[in-house]
């Protein structure tokens, strides 16, 4: 019990102090700073409570492209590591190059999305697909494949098919990767989504609420702006982790 | 399981599929669509190639520095994550404080971050090196510590019984098991260094890669344009096979699979 309250204590003393420090300058002094260029946090907390609606409805923009980019995304590339179970010898191909497509940059997905599509949504969507998809297919496949040999001996001495396989055995068994999967997805979904709104014809989001604000040189804005997106991160992340202990019940990692 | 020399076949014939699907595809928008954009939007696969041949060393001298930039942060955001995870596996009060920010920090699009570090800094560097040095860190940290903390107690007992110190723990047992957890976190942030350092030549920076992007985009040069994305995009799958060299260097008893998953920031 007393560890418990030292596991919580310790953490929150900690950046207690840090916002002390950030507030009363000491920042400022180390790095030489001037307060308009690092807004402090009473100055962020005030800008963001003046401009709450906006923000939030920003924050709307932006979360909704990400969210829907990352089903759509998530929903390919779980189709893609099923097709390359089924097919292991080309599959196995298909998932290097899946790989490589892993580690190409978003900025450099972000203007050819803005040349295929025309509305910033739509360049939005595409730019966090294409990253969603990516993770989504190579933990899937991982999922898919790394199966208990024992089960699969048991489902070939009952002569099951391939499809009952995929069914009762793979299928059960790439559940709480399809969730770590998702969690990285969620993360790298909005950030995907911010970058492409700081380069898409979209004139409205948090990207462009950064860039727009920066532009401006209201930085406590632009840091509004931060906090309201890592707040709905950090959201739907706890979110992900309550479906996931409720539809995971059983596995070993929740116990 | 298929061999070595099959999964090199299967690699190529992928990679000469793709190529052959984009070219059809570019012939399709281009004659049957009839798109008036469709040099723009998808050109040739061959015509792409031809302008990187005669446009190489641009493209290559502006990639460099791009690269090496990374490089650096890299390089800087890994020390400064092994050595938070080690004070962490160390100190277990250290642990209690770090660990919820470095979780929290997971969730927080850092990336976001980097107009307002590329204001702060006002230099393109600088703001760089800063922001892939802060984006590789917790990835690598994070993996280490949890790389650290799984070692077996047997076997830290074992070396305490023959009277080891705790530097001889760390350098004997608890460092080359961690680093297949490292190399993990290495994997995920070596294309995550390079996508922040193109990032902040977006943003307003004189040289590097993401310059050229935004030049030709803007200037309406399609096939120099293309020709660069592709750059970038090469330069972080060779980032990524880089680290999987390295690790088959270092643990030559570990048989690397890419794409392997784990933290990411």
């Amino acid at each position: 019990m007393k560890s418990k309250v030292m596991n919580l204590l310790w953490p929150l003393g900690f950046g207690i102090a840090l916002i002390l420090v950030w507030q009363l300058g000491i920042f400022h002094k180390i790095l030489d700073l001037k307060p308009f260029q690092l807004p402090v946090p009473t100055e962020i907390a005030s800008t963001l409570a003046a401009n709450w609606p906006k923000a939030l409805q920003d924050c709307g923009v932006t979360i909704s492209g990400a969210l829907i980019g990352m089903i759509i995304g998530s929903f390919i590339g779980f189709a893609i590591a099923a097709i390359a179970t089924f097919f292991p010898k080309w599959g196995y191909g298909g998932m290097i190059v899946v790989t490589a497509l892993n580690a190409v940059p978003i900025v450099a997905l972000s203007p050819i999305m803005n040349l295929w599509f025309s509305t910033g949504m739509a360049q939005k969507i595409g730019v966090v697909t294409a990253v969603c998809m990516a993770a989504m297919a190579i933990n899937a496949y991982s999922g898919l494949n790394s199966l208990n040999p024992y089960s699969i001996d048991l489902m070939h001495s009952v002569a099951a098919n391939k499809w009952t396989i995929f069914r009762k055995l793979r299928l059960p068994n790439s559940l709480p990767y399809l969730f770590t999967a998702s969690k990285i997805n969620i993360a790298s979904s909005i950030i995907a989504a911010i970058i492409s709104e700081y380069f898409a014809s979209s004139t409205s989001g948090l990207g462009f609420g950064i860039k727009d604000n920066l532009r401006k040189a209201e930085m406590a804005m632009g840091w509004s702006y931060i906090v309201v997106a890592s707040l709905a991160g950090v959201i739907l992340y706890c979110l992900i982790l309550l479906v996931e202990r409720d539809a995971l019940k059983w596995h070993a990692s929740q116990k | 399981m298929i061999g070595k020399k099959d999964q090199r076949t299967v690699a190529i014939v992928w990679v000469i599929g793709i190529i052959v699907v984009w070219e059809l595809m570019a012939f399709l928008l281009k004659n049957v669509v009839h798109d008036p954009m469709a040099a723009t939007k998808l050109p040739y696969p061959h015509v792409v190639a031809t302008t990187f041949m005669e446009n190489w060393r641009m493209l290559l001298e502006a990639g460099a520095v791009t690269f090496s930039r990374a490089a650096i942060g890299f390089v800087l955001g890994t020390s400064v994550g092994i050595l938070l995870a080690v004070f962490m596996s160390l100190s277990k009060t250290m642990e209690r404080i770090a660990f919820p920010y470095l979780i929290i920090s997971q969730m927080i699009p850092v990336l976001g971050l980097a107009p307002i570090i590329f204001n702060i800094v006002r230099d393109m560097n600088v703001s760089r090196i800063v922001i892939a040095a802060y984006i590789t860190f917790f990835p690598v940290a994070v993996n280490m510590l949890s790389g650290l903390k799984s070692v077996e107690q047997e076997k830290k007992d074992l070396l305490f019984s023959i009277a080891a110190n705790k530097f001889k723990v760390y350098q004997k047992l608890m460092f080359p098991f961690a680093m297949s957890y490292l190399f993990t976190g290495l994997k995920i942030a070596a294309p995550m260094a390079v996508t922040a350092s193109i990032l902040v030549d977006m943003l307003g920076s004189k040289s590097g890669i993401g310059v050229k992007i935004l030049y030709a985009l803007y200037s309406d040069s399609a096939n120099i344009f293309w020709a660069s994305v592709l750059t970038s995009a090469f330069m972080g799958i060779i980032s990524f096979y880089i680290v999987i060299f390295a690790e088959r260097l270092c643990l030559p008893w570990q048989n690397a699979v890419p794409g392997k998953e784990g933290v990411r920031a």
